[in-house]
């Protein structure tokens, strides 16, 4: 809440409008307006969460089809609950959900672009204040150096910018610049930092196998412990549900041999968690994009599904092409100013995981069979 | 289709905008794989929205980022311009091993590609905000309505602008009907 409060003071700071069309589009400065989305920003960020499961996204899969922690998200924010707090503050609940999720999530109504820009100040790919927020705060907690950067340089530098840049085409028709969240070139180092703190808290904490592993083994114990196997979507009962009561849950089913979740609570509680037996990675990949699928296959017909867990993930959202504002008075492309953004490689990770008591027999396995089982075969 | 015959039609695709002149910026492979989807019939499931530049696909945006990640497809930096997004390292031996699911779009894909593949951002915009408007709006409106609606979407859009994208687009969808009825 207050990352995105003062990105939201700095971007809209008379000072720091460098275009005519971000002067079109943004609030008068300490009118009614610009406290108006001022408000909405901050409760925005604040809530953008509030839709989250016990253990975050770890069981994210356990809700019903089409459904997701923004949608309960959206829910909390209109619910009847928060009508007084949205009353008191003179915000439109609506306006609060569609900042807090972004157009991706929010469909009930088009965004403006002014919307679209707010959004981006919570969720953006770039300089989405989520994720500044959690890169800091994870990497003090964790005690990993890795995931800080100099946020109020980066702060300080954010501007909303038109992605006024062309395609190289002939046309003297000049592309219509839709805004987005930028950076003022003094910032860029410190945009730098971000992502790369970003690349490696994902890579190291994020997707770590261990992490992986536990996430597997916490949704094996929760598909037996839930009700129907799957969380409840009615948002009092959401409420009441925290981590404290299934770390209980854990525990008790760890003890209880007859309890349906017993073998992954206890695998939790002792710490048997499944081993890595191979990642992705390049050498395979140019023999066999999907080698690490077809290994998790295979393994699995030799030592059984139950022994055998395949994990995927990668990141979502395209490129880091946000637009730069030089000193020349110039708008580029960040990939055209920056060759560490422009060589970040994309997140992604495929682990094949293997139960500990056949580790030693899957390791022989995969150096005798991994070479016959990624060679691909023609359609 | 499956996730690896979606990747199969979008990387041949990538490569046969890109031979047909287009820069094969993020908004250039949007716009052309909307018309491919939406205009040609091909099922590839990317949801579509309203938003940056007309309709855009989150879904899509994904599967570009996924494909980059196997090195299927790789983005390139063109100071002073704005980036493209072409073949990758991984991509010509990947596509070897599916020339059945290739062969299924080709007629498709180049339909799209010549048509639309020297158009730069403003123009594919345009024209993609047409087809919008068209299919999820004003299926039975007139030009000047959708024009209309258009300029109010999208206010930088001038009205004359705007309906001269819808009549080419109304061209367009004709000429596709045409070819849909041949093959």
């Amino acid at each position: 809440m207050d990352l995105a409060g003062r990105v939201y003071d700095i971007v809209t700071d008379p000072n720091n409008i460098l275009h005519d069309t971000v002067r079109d589009l943004v609030p008068e400065h300490n009118k009614m307006d610009h406290q108006y989305w001022r408000r909405v920003v901050r409760m925005a960020a604040l809530c953008h969460d509030v839709g989250h499961l016990p253990f975050s996204h770890a069981a994210e899969d356990l809700l019903p089809k089409g459904q997701n922690h923004e949608s309960l998200t959206i829910d909390l924010i209109e619910s009847d609950e928060m009508k007084e707090i949205w009353s008191e503050l003179a915000i439109h609940a609506h306006h609060v959900a569609k900042i807090a999720v972004g157009p991706r999530k929010y469909r009930k109504s088009m965004f403006t672009a002014w919307e679209t820009i707010l959004s981006e100040i919570i969720i953006g790919d770039a300089f989405g204040v989520d994720r500044m927020d959690y890169l800091l705060r994870d990497s003090h907690h964790i005690g990993v150096g890795y995931g800080k950067f100099d946020h109020t340089r980066l702060l300080d530098n954010l501007r909303i910018l038109p992605k006024s840049y062309t395609d190289g085409s002939k046309s003297r028709e000049r592309p219509s610049g839709e805004l987005s969240l930028g950076v003022d070139f003094g910032g860029m180092h410190a945009t730098e930092a971000l992502l790369l703190a970003r690349y490696f808290m994902y890579t190291q904490v994020y997707f770590h196998a261990v992490r992986r592993a536990y996430d597997f083994h916490l949704v094996s114990f929760l598909r037996s412990w839930l009700k129907s196997g799957s969380f409840s979507t009615n948002l009092e009962k959401h409420l009441a549900m925290t981590d404290n009561d299934v770390m209980a849950g854990i525990l008790r089913a760890a003890r209880t041999r007859r309890h349906p979740g017993h073998v992954p609570a206890r695998i939790i509680v002792s710490r048997e968690h499944y081993r890595l037996l191979y990642r992705r990675n390049p050498d395979d990949m140019k023999v066999n994009t999907e080698a690490a699928k077809l290994i998790a296959r295979k393994a699995a017909g030799h030592f059984g599904n139950d022994s055998v867990h395949y994990y995927t993930k990668t990141e979502k959202g395209l490129t880091i092409d946000f637009p730069v504002w030089s000193t020349d008075g110039r708008i580029t492309s960040s990939l055209a100013r920056s060759d560490v953004l422009s060589r970040l490689p994309v997140l992604a990770i495929e682990y094949v995981l293997v139960a500990p008591e056949k580790m030693k027999e899957a390791k022989s396995w995969l150096e005798e069979n991994r070479i016959k089982v990624i060679t691909p075969k023609k359609e | 289709m499956t996730e690896e015959h979606k990747d199969v039609v979008l990387l041949s695709f990538v490569k046969l905008l890109f031979k047909k002149g287009s820069w094969c910026g993020e908004t250039h492979v949007q716009k052309a794989t909307y018309f491919l989807q939406e205009l040609l019939q091909v099922p590839l499931g990317f949801e579509f929205i309203f938003y940056k530049h007309g309709p855009y696909s989150f879904d899509l945006n994904d599967q570009i980022t996924s494909l980059r990640a196997d090195l299927l497809l790789t983005v390139k930096s063109r100071d002073p311009y704005g980036p493209s997004i072409l073949s990758g390292e991984n991509a010509a031996s990947f596509l070897e091993r599916f020339p059945k699911t290739r062969e299924r779009y080709r007629d498709q894909a180049e339909f799209v590609a010549k048509r639309l593949g020297r158009k730069n951002v403003t123009e594919l915009e345009r024209l993609a905000t047409a087809l919008f408007v068209t299919k999820n709006e004003l299926p039975e409106g007139t030009v000047e309505a959708r024009a209309a609606r258009i300029n109010e979407l999208k206010p930088h859009v001038a009205l004359d602008l705007a309906r001269a994208a819808v009549e080419e687009y109304d061209q367009l969808a004709d000429e596709a009907k045409s070819f849909q009825a041949e093959s």
